[in-house]
């Protein structure tokens, strides 16, 4: 096994709670909630997990739940085996997925789950992330940024550079927010005009409220397993062809980097590149069916087409002004209406994106199935565009 | 001989109009000077340092010769804590010197450059750094009161015995009994006006007028301005007539405090800078209070107009309710006024101070490339050596945002990313944007420059760092 080789794994379960804003749900609740569904997916008792990562990312603005492993075993009475706490920003959940994967693969465990978890709305939702932005973290750098703002200042370079428009950043959220309609796990389940992308009240010029994924809670949960531990007469098992991670700059050096074009983030590219290889894909935009791209933030799923591949730098205002990436487009992207719609349990996203795609590769997605796909992928970002996951996904092996 | 060497002042952006602060009393061709929320003497005092640096010509070069740092105010920061020691530090003034505060008097600026004319004088001592603000505001509804038509400034004087445009010919101070006003167990002691007036003012002004006329050489026609500085100026004449003075040619008129206010213990230098500015060529300064300090200066050659080019600047205040904004007071119960407790660390201050405050940054020795933030390895070419390198205070705008949601008496606060002229990247907040004027639609490819500011108004400490605005 090197890293450029196809990780022979495979999905035998998927959970994920309904997400939004889960006042009757504990921490503890939406853990068991989407384990339980896993499990039963797998048809397998719990007692056979024999390795688990938890990914929550930001416990401490949260209720305190999310530091270690053990608050992933405590509500699953889960004892006696190791848990592992994994954090990586916005591509926490991505994480813990790749960390299962590598541990499959080096024989150190049989069944793996992975779980990410968020609970934010047990804080007013300017309590949150608003507030790790102002409290923490050093006092003099940043002071000043709130999370829509560090991709606000992206949208101001592409609309300089690339002739974007606040129209077409708007035409993402009215996308994403349509294919939330087809979700009935997405947090907001309404549709929106470009009219009212752009009036409702600005967050980070040029960024508004419909430009900004919301504050939820949610859980998400997989099970894996080695490919050959598949059993055919229990399983519908979805391949992990490829999966690649990429801390690409740090969380102040993007703002203080004179070599930065604020056009696209290094890390997607990079963490592309590890998991087209593994997965043997030339030509991302043909090769791939579906996507579940991070759109934290409108602009952000728009530059991402450009760093995954699906088109040339500068371009991507054309992919969505052509409908490409609309559900019967040539590539749709956030099926699942994304994280504008679905809403951002941040430890949970990236494990929720890849249930998205199994779901469709298994063919069970409903009125929103994406025909015929055989071959997804998932991206996140994390931080400040720092760090980013691509996993690949096939129902094939 | 005490040389001046060089000046600099330091007005804040914002004035608001007597007929704003009192519709009715308020006569409206008269300002006050007022800080930003992020300002104080601190800001003040440094803007006016680096002005003054600046316009020394070997500025480079000056101010490592700087021994000795002298700060005059009457509204300190810091209870426990030389404000000298701390804008020394911030000026990159090295460890060692004297730095002393003078407080407690609105003649703590002339004292403060008698003290300097002192210590020159001895030889011990090279080049000495005076610098002055104030910051104080009057109770609300009192903004109009005689004696409290206080504005905020900043100056800076460089002095040594090197040649300079003007020279200190004597200086004498004169204590007294009597303060115009004071504060006594935390309450303001307003004595007798006229016993403050008649008893103090007047009478340490004749025996200081006196006393320096008969132990110096000086006579009264050697003067072409006296500069009597005191909020009972009006009734400070006769001394002066008795001794031969003309009132009408000699004593100069104080237009300061109608363009931005009585400056409380800078107003002194302010007056003094201004007579200079206004080619008199000889100075008899009284600046009073608690007693009075008798300063005699002769100008060399002209200086540069640096206060007189100020005036006219600077944005006007449009409601009473804009400057209760300003000043933090008042029930200001708005959405857009949020504030919150914000993280600050004595520690970090003292472990960054070279990065965070006197803006040091690396170059990388590979490819030239310039980091504010200290890294390993050069992003461009991976080169690991780099050399330490300040950073300039101006840039161009690259990219920009501005965040509604981040808590700030003025929200949004705009955020913009600016490539330093010369080298590094930096990424700061707009400051002096109460008003749309102080912002632009787009400020991509716009020209800023860089203002010590306070960075958070719910410190815990100071939190000094570095901001931003158009020029």
């Amino acid at each position: 096994m090197n890293k450029t080789e196809s990780p022979n794994i495979a999905i035998i379960g998927t959970g994920c709670t309904k997400f939004g804003e889960l006042f009757s749900k504990s921490y503890d609740d939406l853990v068991r909630d989407a384990v339980t569904e896993a499990l039963d997916d797998a048809k397998i008792s719990i007692d056979l997990v024999d390795a688990a990562w938890l990914s929550t990312a930001f416990p401490e603005i949260g209720v305190f739940k999310g530091r270690s492993g053990m608050d992933l075993a405590e509500p699953l009475s889960l004892y006696d085996l190791p848990v592992t706490r994994v954090s990586n920003y916005c591509a926490s959940g991505a994480d813990a997925i790749r960390n299962g994967v590598n541990a499959l693969m080096a024989h150190n465990c049989d069944v793996v789950l992975a779980l990410g978890v968020e609970k934010l709305r047990d804080r007013p939702p300017q309590d949150s992330i608003v507030k790790m932005m102002v409290e923490y973290g050093h006092p003099y750098y940043q002071k000043g940024f709130t999370a829509a703002g560090t991709f606000a200042i992206y949208a101001n370079r592409h609309f300089k550079e690339y002739g974007v428009t606040r129209e077409d950043l708007a035409a993402v959220s009215v996308k994403n927010h349509y294919h939330g309609t087809l979700n009935p796990k997405a947090h907001h389940r309404r549709e929106c005009t470009v009219d009212q992308v752009l009036s409702s009240p600005m967050v980070a010029d040029p960024l508004t409220v419909y430009d900004s994924c919301p504050t939820t809670d949610g859980a998400s949960c997989v099970i894996l397993v080695r490919a050959e531990d598949v059993d055919p007469s229990k399983h519908v098992p979805i391949f992990v062809k490829g999966i690649g991670l990429s801390v690409s700059t740090g969380w102040d050096m993007p703002f203080f980097d004179p070599n930065h074009d604020f056009l696209s983030f290094r890390a997607t590219q990079q963490a592309a590149e590890r998991a087209y290889t593994q997965a043997g894909i030339a030509d991302p935009l043909n090769e791939i069916d579906l996507a579940e791209v991070h759109d934290c933030f409108s602009i952000v799923e728009l530059l991402t087409y450009e760093d995954l591949g699906f088109c040339k730098p500068g371009e991507a205002k054309e992919m969505i002004r052509g409908n490409s990436t609309a559900r019967d487009g040539e590539l749709p992207v956030n099926v699942s209406g994304g994280l504008l719609s679905c809403g951002h349990p941040v430890g949970a996203t990236g494990v929720r994106m890849v249930t998205e795609i199994a779901t469709h590769l298994r063919n069970r997605a409903g009125e929103r199935q994406v025909e015929g796909a055989k071959v997804g992928l998932a991206q996140n970002i994390g931080g400040p565009g720092a760090i980013a996951s691509v996993t690949i996904l096939s129902n094939e092996v | 001989m005490t040389n001046i060497l060089s000046y600099g002042i330091s007005l804040p952006h914002f004035r608001v109009d007597s007929s704003t602060l009192n519709p009715s009393r308020g006569r409206k061709q008269e300002q006050r000077a007022v800080i930003f929320v992020d300002e104080d003497p601190i800001t003040l005092a440094y803007d006016a340092a680096n002005k003054c640096l600046a316009n020394f010509a070997a500025a480079e070069s000056g101010h490592k010769k700087i021994d000795a740092v002298l700060f005059a105010t009457t509204t300190p920061v810091f209870q426990n804590r030389y404000h000298a020691s701390f804008l020394a530090e911030l000026l990159d003034i090295p460890n060692g010197i004297l730095a002393l505060d003078f407080t407690s008097s609105l003649r703590a600026g002339t004292d403060a450059l008698i003290l300097a004319d002192q210590l020159l004088t001895t030889g011990k001592y090279e080049r000495v750094l005076l610098l002055a603000a104030d910051t104080y505001f009057p109770a609300i509804g009192e903004e109009l009161a005689p004696s409290l038509r206080t504005g905020h400034a900043g100056c800076a004087l460089l002095l040594s015995r090197e040649d300079g445009f003007a020279s200190i010919a004597a200086s004498r101070s004169y204590s007294s009994f009597i303060a115009e006003d004071f504060v006594y167990k935390g309450s303001a002691v307003q004595p007798d006006a006229r016993f403050g007036r008649d008893a103090g003012f007047k009478s340490s002004v004749k025996h200081a007028l006196n006393d320096f006329l008969e132990h110096t050489s000086a006579e009264a026609a050697d003067f072409d301005a006296v500069i009597l500085n005191s909020i009972f100026a009006r009734s400070g004449a006769g001394p002066f007539l008795k001794n031969g003075f003309n009132a009408e040619k000699q004593f100069f008129r104080d237009i300061l405090a109608a363009q931005f206010g009585f400056s409380g213990a800078c107003h002194a230098l302010m007056l003094l800078i201004h007579s200079l500015e206004r080619e008199a060529e000889r100075v008899l300064l009284f600046d009073c209070g608690n007693g009075t300090n008798v300063i005699d200066i002769k100008r060399i050659r002209p200086a540069s107009p640096a206060l007189s080019r100020q005036l006219d600047k600077g944005e006007t205040v449009t409601s009473y309710q804009d400057y209760l904004l300003l000043r933090q007071a008042g029930n200001v119960n708005l959405k857009s006024a949020t504030k919150q407790d914000m993280f600050s660390s004595d520690m970090m201050l003292e472990r960054e101070k070279k990065n965070l405050l006197q803006l040091q940054g690396f170059a990388c020795t590979g490819c030239g490339t310039v980091y504010f933030l200290k890294t390993m390895r050069c992003k461009n070419c991976k080169c690991e050596k780099f050399d330490v390198r300040k950073l300039e205070k101006t840039g161009i705008v690259f990219s920009f945002t501005r965040e509604h949601y981040f808590p700030s008496s003025f929200a949004p606060v705009t955020m913009v990313v600016v490539d330093l002229d010369g080298g590094g990247r930096v990424t700061l907040q707009l400051t002096d944007d109460m008003y749309a004027s102080g912002t632009r639609e787009n400020p991509i490819g716009a020209r800023v420059q860089l203002v010590l500011r306070k960075m958070m108004e719910q410190d815990k400490k100071p939190n000094y760092f570095w901001k931003c605005r158009f020029y």
